[in-house]
């Protein structure tokens, strides 16, 4: 057993932290600024630059594999980035990237979906989620029947991240209602201009999805993605191994929120005391580090099964679990440090405190992530004890 | 051309130094070690003059097995290959210029570069020792270089207090980099990758047989006294005034 990174992950994690400190962390002032005024956070300009900037130090497409152009890092090593990215506020990514189940396209697919997406010409959006249906996404009721040569979707989704900026959508639809959700269920791709609309959900936080309108879109039979009725096996394993990546987010946060909690204690004097000599205030800075420190290594775990090409899907659901439940009370409790001035809007803490909360909730809610793993442990999946 | 950076591995500049219970060294437990950021600027200097100009840039370093990671971001940054001389005794800095001269000698250069000082001990003699050792001209404190390939010479603008001195010398020479030089590149990922492949050559500081009587000794480290309490005077102006001249006078003796 190793616990120590290696010298290139260590350089890695330490010029991605020097790059979000140096070029990303400085917008957060005018992220603030742009968010309290209705406007988007940072502009699709700013975005293209600082990409572009990390692409020419090689920072593009970290898990893209290299045929592609990217740069093909392992799951360990994006762990460690995710948590320096979780570092701010500013929803910086590193370009060149596109969701996995595009990689499944044909080859004419995938050069009119997957290379534009790879090269930021094109947006995607992945549309699973429905009223009726969340991550028990077998109950899905968006249709798609075949008349000639189209298929002929109708539907609503909901919760649908980069809903309203992608230009093209993945779709799952039911083709054959008769066979169940394993074999009836399919994926499509479906330009906007095909017909589909968007319209943004308001959220507690800035996360700010889309719900999705399909009324008799037409597409071409050659836009379904994978084998027809095999959507749902598709989307599934885009979804469970990558949990353990909003864990990896909640450190980076958590770790940041910590860092301001310790200044605070150590400058402001209350009763002619520092708080950091109350014990109240110590025990909530040690409760929180241990916490972190806890979700750190279970998040590495995960991460670094996931390159070992081990099933991580249990160690996902923990990690994840775990790590949004660790975030949502630090940030409480880093608020609490800071009083009155953690309520306000003049600091960071309170966009903090409403973002956390949705860690809690997606890519599986808390009560999800638990149902998988006592489900685990019950049938037998996994044992206890077993390492 | 052939330039070799020397490059010195320091605790980061927002570590929290302890000084050891004998006095004579700090605690290096759980320091985080950095490249000594006035080298930075000399090892970006050296690649801008070798992506510009063709060559071969060279990191020389010395120190305990651990300076091998500062050597590893030089090459990260872009530098080809490193000789490392390694030691783990404490070295003074004629020791150091010494060494460093010696093997810097015997891999041959057209200019050497390192920074005006390391930010540990802040000493600012190994970059002119170097220069002395090998009988070269050298300017320091350099915030401008310019390099005229076809009359082997150097441009050099350096600091002076309220003005820039320029000086013009041949090479080889030894140029120290100031704050301002140039702007450090952040490593690439291709260059990181690289960096593991790259050829360190490790020399054992004995192995140079090389007489190395400290010409520095440390008898003993300490942290400043902490401040004092203030004194705060209170009452009418006119008094405190003349209470104060009284303290500054017999107190304090600055008056």
């Amino acid at each position: 057993m190793d616990f120590s990174l290696s010298s290139e992950e260590r350089m890695i994690r330490d010029t991605v932290r020097q790059f979000i400190a140096n070029e990303v962390m400085p917008l957060e002032p005018e992220v603030l600024k742009n968010e309290r005024n209705g406007r988007p956070a940072i502009s699709d300009d700013t975005l293209k630059r600082l990409q572009e900037k990390a692409k020419s130090l090689g920072f593009w497409g970290i898990n893209t594999p290299k045929q592609y152009g990217g740069a093909e890092l392992g799951w360990l090593m994006t762990a460690l980035i995710y948590v320096e990215l979780g570092r701010t506020y500013v929803p910086f990514m590193f370009g060149g990237s596109a969701d996995n189940i595009l990689y499944e396209g044909t080859k004419e697919q995938q050069e009119r979906y997957l290379l534009p997406t790879i090269a930021g010409d094109r947006r995607s959006c992945f549309a699973l989620t429905e009223p009726g249906a969340g991550s028990d996404a077998g109950n899905i009721r968006t249709s798609a029947v075949k008349e000639g040569k189209h298929w002929v979707i109708n539907g609503e989704k909901i919760f649908i991240t980069n809903g309203n900026e992608a230009d093209f959508c993945m779709v799952l639809a039911v083709t054959d209602r008769s066979k169940g959700p394993h074999q009836g269920i399919s994926c499509f791709l479906v330009d906007r201009d095909m017909g589909w609309r968007s319209t943004p959900i308001q959220t507690m936080g800035e996360w700010s999805p889309a719900s999705l309108v399909f009324d008799n879109v037409r597409v071409p039979e050659e836009n379904l993605l994978g084998e027809e009725g095999r959507g749902l096996a598709l989307g599934m394993r885009w979804i469970g191994n990558a949990r353990w990546a909003i864990a990896a987010r909640a450190v980076g946060a958590a770790e940041r929120l910590l860092e301001m909690a310790i200044q605070q204690a150590n400058t402001r004097v209350t009763f002619g005391q520092p708080l950091a000599d109350r014990q109240a205030i110590q025990w909530m800075i040690a409760d929180s580090a241990v916490e972190i420190e806890a979700t750190k290594w279970m998040t590495y775990r995960a991460a670094w099964m996931l390159d070992q090409g081990m099933d991580n899907r249990h160690m996902a659901s923990m990690s994840k679990l775990y790590g949004a439940d660790m975030a949502n009370r630090v940030v409480d409790r880093v608020l609490q440090i800071h009083g009155g001035m953690g309520y306000t809007k003049d600091l960071p803490i309170e966009r903090w405190y409403r973002d956390m909360r949705l860690f809690r909730i997606f890519d599986g809610t808390d009560e999800i992530q638990r149902y998988i793993i006592a489900r685990n442990l019950l049938k037998g999946h996994v044992k206890v004890g077993q390492d | 051309m052939k330039i070799l950076v020397t490059v010195k591995q320091v605790p980061d500049t927002a570590t929290k130094i302890q000084i050891r219970a004998d006095g004579q060294g700090i605690q290096e437990d759980g320091i985080k070690w950095v490249i000594n950021p006035y080298d930075e600027f000399a090892i970006e200097e050296a690649l801008r003059i070798k992506e510009k100009q063709g060559g071969e840039v060279v990191i020389v370093a010395l120190g305990p097995s651990r300076v091998e990671e500062a050597v590893r971001q030089s090459l990260a940054m872009g530098a080809d290959r490193a000789v490392v001389i390694s030691t783990d005794a404490a070295v003074d800095p004629a020791a150091a210029a010494t060494a460093l001269a010696a093997v810097c000698g015997e891999e041959g250069f057209d200019l050497i570069l390192t920074g005006k000082q390391a930010v540990d001990d802040d000493s600012a003699q190994v970059g002119p020792m170097i220069a002395a050792n090998l009988g070269l001209p050298q300017v320091t404190v350099v915030l401008k270089l310019e390099v005229d390939e076809a009359g082997h010479r150097l441009r050099a603008e350096r600091e002076l207090e309220g003005a820039t001195e320029i000086v013009e010398l041949p090479y080889p020479a030894v140029v120290t980099a100031q704050r301002g030089l140039n702007e450090p590149r952040y490593p690439t990922l291709p260059n990181i990758m690289k960096a593991k492949k790259k050829e360190v050559r490790r020399v054992s500081m004995d192995s140079l047989s090389l007489a190395l009587d400290p010409r520095v000794t440390v008898n003993r480290l300490f942290a400043p006294p902490e401040r004092p309490e203030p004194t705060i005077l209170s009452g009418e102006p006119e008094e405190t005034a003349k209470e104060l001249v009284r303290l500054l006078h017999s107190e304090a003796k600055v008056l």
